[in-house]
């Protein structure tokens, strides 16, 4: 395949254009008295109150560990070298170009010019260099983002503005990866300042600077002045419109919900479904709803062991299980039912509705066919003594109250087919260990990860092997050498068409094996206070970005 | 006296040791591997030379005996040792969260007394059907989990009528709703104690005798009644102040409040072993403390406990 050259010849002359626009409003706002009736006209300063859901990072810095509420902080602050548009469509940030060598092994990236961290030190190829070394060392204790890189070899410094990236193989999601906030650029003064200080207060070339972190409460974030990097996609150029960002840590959805309408905060994060319902219509309040990429919130059935190991007992599972009404009464209507593996955000999700029809004859037959024929007392099947009892491990932690109530559905409309779906609702390290000791039959587990790679880390029969840690992502136990060629060499096929037709195939057969029952896209969504314009979520991970964010009065 | 006082101490040093190993071990038996608490919490995908790295750098590599002298140890040297999750000294990270939790759980004592003492002395001694109303409140708040009571006010105080705010914002409205939430349910039970001592009091010769002094009720309620009226609940309020500590778990969860309670939640998730420990000693310090508190306030109120203790 011919060399893939991105180059974004648009770019320079954005920039360009932003920068006159914005001289032109200062130019204005210098000589005009501040209108308080025009309200589409940003207004300067003011803090902006952040109710966050989630749970307080242990450190800020989303190179150690990296989870998604590092992902919610991080975006606030540091930035990474790409990021992704609405369509899907790779976008430079820190660099501004890039191109890769016709085998794919050498990535080379141009830096943005005259980027500056907020400690001062200039954003360089030494400083990208400084950071992949950061994110590939044990000392690290990377997870996410040390995945993220698997394929880098390492990163040479060509010149001042010039970064290449050499790869042991080549990796079509290496953009995709690099566009995650777990792969963000940090100053290396920073990172030398060593991981105590580096978690309480990382440093970035980011819109806001980490002030302070008030432990079980709060992070104070202020304004970057001299901010000048706002990814292609962004609606203004310079530093932010607020002067500072309070993110506050409350984990009670009513309470986060009553302080929104009290006025207490602006914007909270993890409504409920209820909630969102409830001020549906309300123009007091805005929603924005962004669904996490990567893979979509999905019954995975554990292939790996009796009954699921038979295609007949999966295929009568999803024939059986009804769970759209309970989607459509439990979310009101806030999360539509996905037939595809991967999140709808992800311009190559294959969805295939055909394959999930209820039939619950169908269901009856096919066990039959399998031998499960005799019933006990309970309608529970039977074959050869053994009870087809399906163990359904819950993560409280993961699954809101609304998605264990649609678990309660799972299990009611899987016993008319003679299923026994027993829930055991447990905190996320018993969660992780009965997972761990293959003590399941059923199992639902988030995913996020930009780009459709991540179904190589659901279903690729060598992520059924347990990390050292005893991780491993492959839940339904997929083993199937077809597969797996299609997804190696999807993720080493750099040019587009090809790429998509892999990933196509790859999910017509995991979808055809009856080896998950999608639900619905990660739920993720924010609602704010009317007053509250410009916010959006980035695109890469569906972290919220207040960048081109002001408070209306 | 000093017999006492040795008592006294060996016998908080015993209940500490006693719950620093409890704690030790029960944190072990549910499942969740320390050294993937430190790398980043449950499902991390740590890489063997970092989980190697962690368990050599903190000591979990050693066998169980070994970790749990080592930690006898620190505590005699009275290290808490470093939080595997956030990596600061535990001594820092409690002292940094007592002052809240206690202010809180000490606004919430006095409000429970105010309450408790109010409702009792109005409730005895008068018609039979103020008794049963005072009896119907204080078992009705007694009962009030807090998770529903805190949802309740919310609704009512800071949905509905927009008087008070949900989250606490470290001004004293803020502080309104959780000192109530954890106050109502702790004064349904003090004054059931009180009032039952009360009406015992009302009983008392001493009372016939000052009314024939010429005394009012009023009078005979705050010079005499009251006291014994107090010394049960006086007992109670060591216990009280323990019990309020974990009401503060789930009321810091609700109002987003900084606190003891939800780092001790914290630190159970992630299985943050030196944390959990240092939280569970402080709450033991604090109830052996209180305990010693109430036999002295015991004391000052009941002359008799005075003239036992001077022989």
């Amino acid at each position: 395949m011919p060399a893939a050259s991105v180059t974004s010849s648009s770019f320079g002359r954005r920039s360009l254009v932003l920068a006159v626009a914005l001289v032109a409003t200062l130019a204005l706002a210098g000589c005009q008295a501040p209108e308080s009736g025009a309200s589409d006209e940003p207004v300067q300063g003011g803090t902006l109150v952040y109710a966050s859901g989630d749970a307080e990072p242990v450190c800020l810095d989303p190179h150690v560990g990296g989870n998604y509420p590092q992902a919610l902080l991080a975006s606030q602050f540091l930035e990474s070298l790409v990021s992704r548009d609405e369509s899907g469509e790779i976008i430079p940030w820190l660099a501004e170009s890039w191109t890769a060598s016709d085998d794919g092994l050498v990535w080379d990236f141009t830096l943005r010019e005259g980027v500056v961290f907020t400690d001062g030190t200039p954003l360089d190829a030494e400083a990208v260099k400084v950071n992949v070394e950061h994110l590939q060392d044990p000392a690290t204790q990377s997870s996410t983002g040390y995945l993220a890189l698997g394929k880098v070899a390492e990163v040479e410094v060509v010149d001042e503005r010039q970064a290449r990236f050499v790869l042991s193989s080549p990796d079509s999601a290496l953009l995709e990866s690099l566009s995650q906030p777990w792969t963000a650029i940090q100053s290396p003064a920073g990172i030398a300042r060593g991981m105590e200080a580096n978690c309480e207060a990382p440093v970035g070339t980011g819109p806001f600077v980490v002030e302070d972190w008030v432990k079980q409460d709060h992070v104070s974030l202020v304004r970057n002045d001299d901010y000048s990097s706002p990814p292609a996609d962004a609606a203004h150029d310079g530093p932010a419109y607020l002067e500072a960002i309070e993110w506050r840590f409350v984990p009670d959805a009513a309470s986060r919900h009553a302080a929104l309408q009290g006025g207490q905060v602006d914007v909270i994060d993890n409504p409920q479904p209820d909630t969102v319902a409830a001020v549906e219509g309300d123009d007091a309040f805005t929603w924005i709803n962004a669904p996490r990429p990567g893979a979509a919130n999905r019954i995975e059935l554990n292939s790996g062991q009796a009954p699921f190991d038979d295609v007949r007992v999966r295929e009568a599972f999803i024939r059986a299980v009804e769970v759209d009404e309970g989607i459509e009464a439990l979310y009101f209507g806030t999360a539509s039912r996905s037939y595809s593996a991967l999140s709808s955000v992800e311009p190559l999700a294959y969805s295939d509705p055909s394959r999930f029809e209820t039939d619950l004859e169908a269901a009856n037959s096919l066990l039959d066919a399998a031998g499960w024929t005799e019933r006990d007392a309970d309608g529970t099947r039977l074959k050869g003594g053994q009870r087809l009892t399906l163990r359904f491990p819950v993560s409280t932690n993961q699954s809101i109250p609304a998605e264990q109530s649609l678990f309660e559905q799972v299990q009611a409309t899987a016993k008319a087919a003679g299923f026994d779906v027993v829930i055991e609702l447990l905190d996320l390290s018993s969660w992780y260990g009965a997972l761990f000791a293959n003590e399941y039959e059923i199992v639902s587990a988030p995913y996020t990860k930009v780009g459709p790679d991540v179904l190589r880390i659901l279903y690729h029969s060598d992520s059924i092997t347990p990390a050292p840690s005893g991780y491993f992502a492959n839940l339904s136990q997929l083993d199937d050498p077809e597969v797996d060629a299609l997804l190696t060499e999807a993720a080493a096929t750099s040019d587009a068409t090809a790429r998509a037709e892999l990933y196509e195939a790859a999910q017509q057969r995991i979808l055809g094996g009856f080896y998950l029952l999608p639900l619905y896209d990660q739920q993720n969504s924010f609602l704010l206070d009317s007053a509250v314009k410009g916010a959006r979520a980035l695109p890469t991970v569906s972290t919220p970005t207040f960048y081109d964010a002001w408070l209306a009065d | 006296m000093l017999r006492r006082a040795v008592a006294l101490v060996s016998g908080a040093a015993f209940v500490l040791w006693a719950v620093a190993t409890l704690t030790f071990f029960a944190i072990r038996l549910i499942p969740g591997d320390p050294a993937q608490a430190i790398l980043g919490g449950p499902g991390s995908q740590a890489s063997q030379e970092a989980l190697d790295q962690v368990r050599r750098e903190y000591g979990l590599d050693r066998p169980l005996i070994v970790q749990y002298l080592a930690m006898l140890g620190r505590l005699l040297t009275g290290d808490l040792g470093h939080s595997y999750a956030l990596k600061v000294p535990v001594a820092d990270l409690l002292s940094s969260q007592l002052g809240g939790t206690m202010l809180l759980a000490v606004m919430a004592l006095v409000v429970a007394w105010m309450l408790a003492l109010g409702l009792s002395l109005w409730s005895t001694g008068r018609s039979r059907f103020a008794s049963i109303i005072g009896d119907g409140i204080e078992l009705t708040a007694a009962a009030l989990p807090h998770f529903w009571l805190a949802g309740v006010l919310i609704a009512v105080f800071s949905s509905g009528l927009d008087w008070l705010p949900p989250v606490s914002t470290g001004t004293p409205a803020g502080f309104v709703l959780p000192v109530v939430t954890l106050a109502v349910p702790l004064a349904g039970f003090l004054a059931q104690v009180m009032r039952e001592s009360l009406l015992d009091a009302m009983q008392q010769p001493f009372v016939l005798s000052a009314r024939a002094r010429g005394e009012s009720t009023t009078g005979i309620r705050l010079r005499h009644t009251i006291r014994h009226a107090a010394l049960p609940a006086i007992s109670l309020s060591g216990w009280a102040l323990g019990w309020l500590l974990s009401g503060a778990v789930v009321v810091e969860t609700i109002f987003a409040m900084p606190g003891l309670g939800r780092t001790l939640l914290q630190a159970v998730t992630l299985r943050d072993i030196p944390v959990v420990t240092g939280v569970v000693l402080l709450v033991a310090l604090v109830y052996v403390f209180m305990t010693v508190l109430t036999d002295l306030a015991s004391r000052i109120a009941d002359p008799r406990l005075r003239q036992e203790g001077a022989r």
